[in-house]
């Protein structure tokens, strides 16, 4: 944009700011209370302490609750990838029924966890199907589905034909332009999918709630835990899972902006 | 990849069988289940089981018991506003990442978004204890001088929700504006400006104008996401911040009316589906759009 006039760029700014810091703070609240005391909102700076990281390993629940979500999310991430990547490339370049199969797999993103989770309780108890991680699994899947799905697409659409073309040109097989061209230029949409489609699993809470058995993943867990309020070792685990949450944002953003781009645009 | 026009049989049977895998992930685990589910609207319970026979009775009680039309209206309501706020946080902010230059632009942006991946439950708590009698809002306005003790005011009621879903759910508004704001050929701007436009002119009749189908979008997504929302309001809200989400999810639990239930997401597919509709009607325009 042009160069705006001072006093409006100074608004904008402080807005901005506002804007930041409010986006921020339920971020900052647990942080400081991780390695300080708050009772009734005044932090007590005096004490700084990493006693509730201590206390965070030897919570049982979370910890549990902790590696259950992993197991969901790489059991999420593998299914949607493979499927998300096969649907993809079916539907390539295809006109017939790609439309309506794309709205169908768009269907649970669209609309509100409740209705998919719901929709997916129901479904579950008609085909007798218990509620366990499985269906944990299943639902997180569905949802992710779209992510994947569209991240590979775009990437196969950038792609150029004149490379498939070349391949088969030379001689190559259907398999093997798939392994040696086709696979190869996916593979970094494909891990940056993996990465998104992980970090809505790990967070995932609606339809999880609705859809989970006995063993709860972690935002679950948290969620029941809450009604009675927190452990201080709760704080820890927010500031370890926002670490974590970084550095997953800046590994999607490596995997998912080609390096060309981000060159142009710096 | 397909291997195009290629008649042999056995080929054409591997291409059918491939087309019928390709449909049956969405359409049984997704399709399958939304039937199933607008069917069970159509049934009704009887002592805690559920009676395979088809009703309206679900969507008479709807439209009928003075408790559901009410709150279904409120929670409209409440989304809307919530989207309201959303976008003229969202607008400003996106505003003057798009006079940013470069690197900056976009590790602001990346700021800005990221906290979008952090944990949504951990996010409400976090906001319930910041709005909370003791919270650090009432103690900064109690500090500032502007409240003389601290307030109810935020403290497990609608207002609660409306600023605890606002703030959730700034991100996904500028996000849409921006994208749409960076759309905007610089050159337009520049003919303005050689036109003898002041600032404010080119904003209010360049700027502006191009940049509504972003705000659309971004507030059918706010939307959207704040009226599918049960977290929150349960979180939040109290006895008095009754949500449609809240009467839905407990249809589901303690109610146990599976049907009912359905039939009142029924309703909320309605409404999001016409949200969205909206969204994609207004943002679409002009080719600026996502």
């Amino acid at each position: 944009m042009s160069a705006l006039p001072r006093p409006s760029t100074i608004f904008l700014a402080a807005i901005t700011t506002l804007v930041a810091v409010l986006l921020y703070s339920p971020l900052f609240v647990p942080i400081v209370s991780s390695f300080f005391t708050i009772s009734h909102g005044n932090v007590d700076w005096s004490s700084p302490t990493l006693s509730t990281y201590v206390a965070l390993a030897e919570n049982h629940d979370i910890l549990t609750a902790l590696r259950t979500t992993l197991i969901v999310g790489v059991c999420t991430v593998v299914l949607s990838v493979v499927s998300g990547t096969l649907l993809a490339l079916y539907y390539h370049g295809r006109r017939s029924g790609r439309s309506i199969l794309q709205f169908i797999i768009f269907l649970p993103f669209l609309m509100p966890p409740i209705i998919s989770g719901l929709a997916l309780l129901i479904f579950f108890r008609e085909i007798h199907l218990e509620r366990s991680l499985l269906t944990v699994v299943i639902g997180h899947t569905v949802f992710v589905l779209a992510i994947v799905y569209r991240t590979v697409l775009m990437r196969l659409q950038s792609m150029s034909r004149t490379l498939v073309e070349a391949s088969y040109d030379l001689g190559a097989t259907g398999w093997q332009t798939f392994w040696r061209i086709i696979l190869p230029n996916l593979s970094s949409a494909m891990v940056g999918g993996a990465i998104l489609a992980f970090a809505l699993s790990f967070d995932e809470t609606m339809i999880t709630i609705l859809v989970t058995g006995t063993q709860s993943t972690l935002p679950v867990r948290l969620w029941a835990m809450m009604r009675l309020g927190f452990s201080p070792d709760i704080n820890a685990l927010v500031a370890l899972i926002l670490m974590f949450t970084v550095l997953l944002c800046v590994l999607a953003a490596r995997f998912l902006i080609p390096r060309q781009m981000a060159t142009e645009r710096t | 990849m397909s291997a195009a026009g290629s008649t042999h049989p056995a080929e054409r049977r591997l291409s059918l069988l491939v087309t019928v895998l390709a449909f049956a992930l969405p359409v049984i685990f997704v399709l399958v289940p939304l039937a199933i589910f607008l069917v069970y609207s159509f049934f009704s319970v009887d002592q805690g089981t559920i009676i395979y026979a088809p009703t309206l009775g679900n969507y008479v009680r709807f439209f009928t018991d003075p408790i559901f039309l009410p709150v279904f209206w409120n929670t409209i309501v409440l989304c809307v506003s919530v989207a309201v706020i959303c976008i003229l946080l969202a607008y400003p902010a996106a505003y003057f990442l798009t006079t940013l230059k470069g690197r900056w632009r976009y590790a602001l942006l990346m700021l800005l978004l990221v906290p979008l991946l952090m944990s949504y439950v951990i996010k409400i708590y976090a906001i319930r204890s910041i709005l909370g009698l003791n919270g650090f809002l009432n103690k900064a306005l109690v500090a500032v001088g502007i409240l003389d003790q601290p307030s109810t005011l935020f403290v497990f009621n609608m207002n609660a929700i409306l600023l605890t879903l606002s703030l959730l759910l700034i991100p996904f508004a500028i996000l849409p504006i921006f994208l749409s704001l960076e759309r905007i050929p610089q050159t337009l701007l520049r003919a303005s400006d050689d036109l003898g436009a002041s600032g404010w002119q080119t904003f209010l009749r360049i700027t502006l104008p191009l940049s509504l189908p972003g705000v659309a979008s971004a507030a059918s997504f706010v939307f959207v996401l704040a009226i599918g929302d049960f977290l929150t309001p349960q979180m939040v809200g109290g006895i008095s911040g009754f949500t449609f989400g809240r009467i839905l999810y407990s249809q589901f639990g303690t109610a146990y009316n599976w049907p009912f239930g359905a039939a009142l997401s029924v309703a909320l597919a309605i409404v999001v589906i016409c949200a969205i509709l909206i969204g994609e009607r207004f943002g679409r325009n002009r080719g600026t759009s996502l």
